[in-house]
């Protein structure tokens, strides 16, 4: 269930930022590649994400991995299960 | 003497246009790759851009041949993301604005997006002189293709309306205040009744074309630009004076090698202050008496800023097409120190071949372009 929130929460922000279709958020899907995106965006993918999340990712090297649409929920994943704040506003 | 003497509004509330609102649809007709580091000024330039290029029929292999160039220039990069940038300084959340938004608030904003939307990779400059700009904007341009660096240049200018722009004017008792004229009226350029100016916004642009080059690829020539020039006071930072305006009248006509008896019509600055119509009007006067008939733009379009003299120049070219020199809006009973000139209140039908625009910028800047029909 939590996973799914903070899933649909990380697609929100790729729809409302990148301007990408739902349909086209799938896992396996290449951030650079198959969204065009770029080392701007990807700036504005971490400001996204600690909005959303309220955490801090600017100096996690973590971010400098991502590749995929899964890396993200999975480094995100892995955030939250280190940090019960979040983790209990997503059980909301 | 300052830009308000003798003219104080009256009363808290100034009129200013209201802000474009560009419907969602044209905004996102421009991808959201490119439109994310583009504030309004440089998004309204893109798409004045984009309907300059479909109209003179430059091909994508043109544009990004390296012989084409981009010139574009405003007041401000983009007032309003300067705006939001020193906010969020103040309020501490700077980490929370778009990676962009450097790219949208630096003065050659326009220019370089402008130049990424349509793969323009030759020179790109962006001379700011605020309501100068673009018209220095179609000055360098003219230049940089006599000197043989390009053969194309896309340019022109684009500003936004804001309340840094609006109050920056107000403060000056430069802006339109009057009780006694509703909001349409308040921009009358030469009138008895004037008593400053009302901000516009938008995007003037233009393609330019070596001649030769342009009749090769049968382009349609709209006009030719025959002379410009461009100088300043080198005295005076809120206004021009009427000696240094009318040099530089006279420096564009010497560079167009015409006389001031082959000018049909002038386009002036004329924002409707007190005091820059009345430099303007004397400049005129002393070149040209009341033989030549002169209007402003502004009493329609309000001040467009840095766009004002790309988008008045565009209606200029058709007001050659159709033969016919519009009045200047509003203007009813000319003011005594605007008087000695030819100042049409109705439209006049007239055949064009040759006018002289005319832009003057804080700073003491004076831009003078001449146009002529093509041959």
């Amino acid at each position: 269930m939590i996973r799914e929130k903070l899933i649909a929460k990380i697609n929100q922000i790729f729809v409302e930022q990148f301007e990408l279709e739902p349909a086209e958020l799938t896992p396996e899907k290449r951030i650079f590649e198959d969204f065009a995106l770029d080392s701007l965006d990807i700036v504005d993918l971490v400001t996204g994400l600690q909005r959303q999340f309220g955490i801090s990712l600017r100096d996690n090297k973590d971010v400098l991995a991502i590749r995929t649409l899964q890396d993200v929920y999975d480094l995100c994943e892995k955030l939250v299960a280190e940090n019960p704040d979040i983790k209990a506003k997503l059980s909301d | 003497m300052p830009e308000w003497q003798g003219q104080i509004p009256v009363g808290p509330d100034y009129v200013t246009a209201a802000p474009v609102e560009l419907p969602p649809e044209m905004s996102k007709s421009i991808k959201r790759h490119y439109r994310r580091s583009m504030g309004n000024a440089a998004l309204f330039a893109t798409l004045a851009a984009q309907t300059a290029v479909a109209q003179s029929g430059l091909s994508a292999a043109e544009l990004s041949g390296g012989r084409t160039g981009c010139v574009i220039s405003s007041t401000l990069g983009s007032s309003s993301e300067v705006y939001e940038s020193t906010k969020a300084v103040i309020e501490k959340r700077f980490n929370e604005l778009s990676s962009c938004q450097f790219f949208r608030i630096v003065s050659h904003s326009s220019a370089f997006n402008v130049a990424n939307f349509l793969g323009i990779n030759g020179v790109q400059l962006s001379p700011c002189s605020a309501c100068a700009s673009s018209l220095q904007s179609i000055g360098l341009a003219y230049e940089q293709i006599l000197a043989g660096r390009q053969e194309v240049f896309l340019s022109g200018g684009s500003d936004e309306v804001t309340p840094i722009v609006v109050s920056s004017f107000r403060h000056l008792y430069a802006l339109a205040d009057s009780r006694e004229l509703t909001p349409q009226e308040q921009s009358r350029p030469f009138d008895a009744r004037r008593c400053g100016l009302v901000c516009g916004e938008g995007a003037g642009i233009m393609v330019l074309e070596e001649y030769e080059y342009a009749r090769r690829r049968n382009a349609p020539i709209l006009a030719e630009i025959a002379g410009y020039a461009t100088n300043c006071t080198g005295s005076q930072i809120s206004q021009s004076d009427s000696s240094s305006i009318e040099s530089c009248m006279r420096l564009a006509l010497d560079d167009a090698q015409m006389s001031p008896e082959e000018v049909d019509y002038i386009s002036a600055h004329a924002t409707s202050t007190v005091a820059g119509d009345r430099e303007e009007a004397a400049a005129i006067r002393a070149i040209f008496a009341d033989r030549v008939p002169v209007s402003s733009c502004k009493g329609h379009l309000g001040h467009t800023l840095g766009a004002s003299g790309a988008l008045e120049s565009a209606a200029v070219l058709e007001m050659i097409r159709h033969g016919v020199i519009l009045p200047t809006g509003n203007l009813e009973q000319i003011a005594d120190d605007c008087a000695g000139l030819n100042l049409p209140l109705a439209p006049v039908q007239r055949q064009i071949k040759t006018v002289l625009k005319n832009c003057i910028a804080f700073g003491g800047v004076n831009a003078s372009l001449v146009l002529k029909t093509p041959a």
